[in-house]
This record gives C-alpha cells, sequence and structure tokens, in this order.
C-alpha cells in the first residue's frame, strides 16, 4: 500500500491521531520497549503531538514518561539516559510524580498497547493462558494500568491479528469497560477508559451503551470482511463504515520533517 | 574526641548480611541503575529463598531467578525491553518455580511509598477492577469512610534489605547524587526508606567535606543506611544516570547466554561466579568497553 499511495501505514496512524489531540490536552507517551511496539506506542504518539502542535493545538502537551512538554522540534538520537536528560523541556519530575499526575486527572489522554485487547478494550501484558499456568508469560502490567484507569481518553495501538484481538483477555491487566455496560463506573474508576483502537487494518471505537468494539473506519484498501476475518470476536458494524481519511499532502510534509530519520516511524532509535 | 563509626565494608561483608529467604528491594529500573554489582554478589555467596521487590526490573531480578535465588517476585515489570522478554523471569514462572504478586506501577511504588511512610496500606484508584487486586493478596478492595467510594488498599512492603546503587558517599553513609540525574531517583529513596537494613553501592567514596558542602545532593541520609559499598560502574550493564550509559552490547550478550541453560552457565563462569570481586568483573569487561559507554563531560567529584 505504501508505494501505490504515496504514505505508510504509520503516517496514516499518525495523521488520524493527530486530528484527536486537542489544544492544552495533556497526553503521556511511555519511553519503554523496543521494535513495532516502540512505533505504535511510542512513536506514532510522539510524531503525532508534534503534528498536533503545527497544525491545531500549539498548546498539546507530551510528557515523555516523565519528561514533561518536551522540544518536538528536535527527536534525540536515542533514549539513553544521557540523551533524554539533555532533552530541551519544561520540567523533569520523578516517575512518582508522573503517576500522581495520572491519580490526580491531570492527564488527558493516554496511548496503550498490549499482546491481547478484547472487545470491551480490556488490555493484556501479564500472561497467556490460564494464569495459574501460562503459556507464555509476558512482562507484567506497567504502567498502562495507571493509563487505563484515569486517562479521559485512552487510545489503543495494536496489529490486527485473531490471536490479539480476543473474546476475552486472559488477563485483565489494563481495566477497559470489563464485562461492558456501565461495568467500569462500577468498579470505581474515574476515567473514561478505552476511546479509540488504532490497527494496520482499521480504527476501531466502542458502543456509547454496550461499550462492545465497533468497527470506526477501514484503512483505504482494507474491505470489512478483511477486518472481521483478523478479528477473534463479532465486531459490532454500522450500516455505514467510512473509509480511514487519507494524510495530507501538508501534514505528509510535516510528518517527514517532524520525523526526517525514521527514529521513531521505523524505531531506528536506539 | 571520639570517632564517628564509618559504615564502608567490602561488596563481600554487605552481602553477606543478607540472610536467606529475606524479602529484598532492589532500586532502579529497566535498565537504570540497577545495583548489579550487589546483585552479582548474592549470586556469588548463593543466597536462597529471597523474596524479591521492586517497581521496575530488568535483568537484575532475571539473573538472580536464573542462579536460584530467588523464590518470589513483586514489581510492575521483568523485561529485557528491546531484547524482548526475559527468558529466566518467563520460564520460572511458566514453569510454577516462582511465585508473583503482579503490580501496575502504582500499586509497586505505593507499597514502599507505605513502607516508607511507616503506615499499613496506601489508598489507590490504580488497579480498580483489574486482575491484579484478584490475584494480589497485598491489595485489596476497601471504601472511602468519607465518601464512600471504592478505593484499593496497597498493604506496605516488608523489606529486610533494600539495595540500591547511587553516584556518591561519604564513609558515614550520606548518599548523594550528580545533579544531572534522572527520574526514579526518588523511588529509590522510598525503597531505601521502607527497608530494615539498607546497603548501598556507589560510584565513589567522597571526603566528608564535600557531602557538607553539597548537603542538596544527598538523597538519602546516613540515618538509614547501614552499609555503604565502592563500586565504579556498580550499575554495569544498566546505565547510571549520565555518568555512563546502559551497555547495551553487554545487555545482549546476557540476553543470548539465557536463551539456553549451556551458555547461561558459560555467562556465569565468565562474569558471576569466574569474577572474584566487583574489579575483576570490571577486568573482564575491559577498559575499553567500559570507556564507549562513560559520558566524558561527567564532573568527577575529590
Amino acid at each position: 500500500m505504501d508505494n501505490q499511495r504515496g504514505y505508510t501505514l504509520e503516517e496514516l496512524l499518525v495523521s488520524n491521531l493527530a486530528r484527536e489531540l486537542k489544544d492544552e490536552e495533556v497526553g503521556f507517551i511511555g519511553l519503554g520497549t523496543g521494535g513495532r511496539t516502540f512505533v505504535l506506542a511510542v512513536g506514532v504518539p510522539t510524531v503525532a503531538s508534534r503534528l498536533a502542535q503545527l497544525t491545531h493545538a500549539p498548546d498539546f502537551v507530551p510528557m515523555l514518561g516523565p519528561i514533561v512538554d518536551p522540544d518536538l522540534s528536535h527527536i534525540p538520537e536515542s533514549y539513553t539516559d544521557h540523551e533524554l536528560l539533555s532533552w530541551p523541556c519544561r520540567a523533569q519530575i520523578s516517575v512518582m510524580d508522573c503517576l500522581d499526575y495520572w491519580q490526580r486527572g491531570a492527564i488527558n489522554i493516554g496511548f496503550v498497547s498490549g499482546a491481547q485487547v478484547d472487545m470491551y478494550g480490556n488490555v493484556n501484558t501479564v500472561a497467556i493462558g490460564d494464569y495459574e499456568n501460562p503459556k507464555v508469560r509476558l512482562v507484567g502490567p506497567i504502567a498502562q494500568t495507571n493509563h487505563m484507569a484515569f486517562a479521559d481518553r485512552v487510545f489503543i495501538f495494536q496489529e490486527h491479528e485473531k490471536r490479539s484481538f480476543v473474546e476475552k483477555v486472559d488477563f485483565i491487566s489494563g481495566t477497559g469497560f470489563l464485562g461492558g455496560s456501565d461495568d467500569r463506573e462500577k468498579a470505581g474508576l474515574r476515567g473514561n477508559g478505552p476511546y479509540k483502537v488504532f490497527t494496520n487494518l482499521a480504527i476501531l471505537d466502542f458502543c456509547p451503551d454496550t461499550k462492545r468494539m465497533r468497527l470506526a473506519s477501514v484503512h483505504p484498501g482494507v474491505t470489512i470482511e478483511q477486518v472481521q476475518e483478523n478479528t477473534g470476536f463479532e465486531l459490532i458494524i454500522p450500516d455505514h463504515v467510512p473509509v480511514t481519511p487519507e494524510p495530507s499532502e501538508d501534514e505528509l510534509m510535516l510528518i517527514r520533517e517532524i520525523d526526517p530519520k525514521g527514529l521513531l516511524l521505523e524505531a531506528k532509535i536506539k | 574526641m571520639l570517632k564517628k563509626r564509618s559504615k564502608v565494608v567490602s561488596l563481600e561483608q554487605a552481602i553477606s548480611n543478607i540472610k536467606d529467604g529475606s524479602s529484598v528491594a532492589i532500586g532502579g529500573h529497566t535498565f537504570r541503575r540497577h545495583p548489579m554489582a550487589l546483585v552479582y554478589e548474592i549470586i556469588r555467596q548463593k543466597k536462597k529463598g529471597l523474596k524479591l521487590l521492586g517497581w521496575n526490573n530488568a535483568n537484575d531480578m532475571d539473573i538472580l531467578v536464573g542462579t536460584g535465588c530467588a523464590e518470589s517476585i513483586e514489581t510492575s515489570y521483568v523485561g529485557m525491553s528491546m531484547f524482548g522478554l526475559a527468558n529466566h523471569f518467563r520460564k520460572a514462572v511458566e514453569n510454577g518455580r516462582i511465585k508473583v504478586n503482579e503490580h501496575s506501577e502504582t500499586t509497586a511504588i505505593d507499597m514502599f511509598r507505605a513502607g516508607s511512610l511507616g503506615l499499613d496500606f496506601m489508598p489507590t484508584k490504580a488497579s480498580l477492577g483489574s486482575d491484579i487486586i484478584r490475584t494480589n493478596p497485598r491489595i485489596k478492595e476497601i471504601e472511602c469512610p468519607f465518601t464512600q467510594q471504592k478505593y484499593a488498599a496497597v498493604k506496605a512492603a516488608d523489606v529486610d534489605v533494600a539495595i540500591i546503587h547511587a553516584h556518591f558517599s561519604d564513609e558515614y553513609g550520606n548518599i548523594g547524587l550528580d545533579r544531572n540525574r534522572l527520574m526514579e531517583n526518588e523511588m529509590d529513596a522510598l525503597i531505601a526508606k521502607s527497608a530494615k537494613k539498607v546497603i548501598v553501592s556507589v560510584e565513589q567514596i567522597v571526603n566528608e567535606e564535600f557531602v557538607k558542602n553539597n548537603a542538596h545532593l544527598t538523597f538519602v541520609p546516613g540515618i538509614y543506611v547501614h552499609s555503604v559499598v565502592e563500586a565504579p560502574y556498580g550499575a554495569h550493564p544498566t546505565a547510571c544516570d549520565s555518568r555512563y550509559d546502559y551497555d547495551l552490547n553487554h545487555l545482549e550478550e546476557y540476553h543470548n547466554a539465557t536463551k539456553e541453560s549451556n551458555s547461561f552457565i558459560e555467562y556465569l563462569n565468565k562474569y558471576v561466579y569466574g569474577a572474584k570481586d566487583h574489579y575483576d568483573y570490571l577486568d573482564k569487561i575491559g577498559l575499553q568497553n567500559l570507556k564507549k559507554i562513560k559520558r566524558p563531560e561527567v564532573i568527577v567529584y575529590g
């Protein structure tokens, strides 16, 4: 799709995510992991934050972990301690502070990715299979629990595959809508939970009443059937499903200026 | 005049105070400032049954699991960042050899926060509704006496020994960090303050006058600290703020070695059992490799 259409999947995701970010909102981006997860959960949100600042939201405040409002006109060549410490920003706070900002409700947007996401937007980064006797032990809940508990809106980034889009996650480490409807509110959580799911095939959201995952748009060249085939549960499919809007020429030009070396969108960072 | 007691001890002496079966909290996070020299000495002394606690961990906990020192783990993350899953941790959990108590970063930090405050628990909203609260006996749902809202109560960590790594200390255990430092330091202070005993390795022991004249850099005062070990590059292969970066080549070597038991034994025989002390370990890593990760612009204190 890349060569034919003149933009990459990552650029499509960036432009659509940027349009969602509002002026004066605060978005929290993690610093961890590598490879594909890095591109989806760190690279795409970081470039989208800068694009939003340049197009419509000059006061959108990104937090790269505990680095508050870094100068995104310059992306460091690596995420080593020294580079992070030298990155011009408005505050270097402690991790404890970051987590307190979350709980206080000071952070609006969370960006997460997991090994599994289910039909109610619950996320799993702990174990595949029976928890007491797991088939694959994963890394643990990390700060995802916080993103998903406290953010006004959580964006989930995920490769669209049957094994990662499951009816019920094997372990809820990031709380979505639990079993749907008002389960989340009843559990005592303040944030609004998952808002949209961005994949390589589509953008999905959640039905306002049942909280079931719903197809919001399919990427150019992708069919509804393809999306359903790669989903391990029945998606809610509205009568009319639009095509995900493509990035404009201006957006593409800006994205390539923001990340000219592919440090973020091609995981070339060290 | 009576002389103050020095807290500086050898690596071997410091770790000999850890009893089998102790709960041991480890400072640092992901690939940053784990007290690796202290960890390797725990392995050399073949400690058993340790209950490991932390808030975000990597090769530090993985190697303690792989060498049979650990019985249980409580943290929010054990992984090898860009290299993938932590092999020993993964296998040990899949085979049921170690018990894990799951935490979000908030609840992991809150167990130390409660411990450092001398309180029984900390209230939080994090983990409500999740399988973390369902499976971890340290976290229980409670009701706020004022608003009747649901909260998670995180029981204070009961830490026998905290091990952390810092930039410098005087001989009396006043632990300091360079001004140019990164984010998780406050967590190391909480981990230290929640423990019955605190063992600190530092890049360098400095003279008392330096600490007196730079007291704003002391982040764990000596009243909390039991012993101090001088261990330059003591966090290697993890990073030490801006003094040196992580040694990615070595972390990858470790990660690859943990894929099979033969290669892991070779790794241990070379770098851990085969090194009689920390300086011997540094010799094996080699000055050239250490120079590669060192940041030349760092001020070295006298």
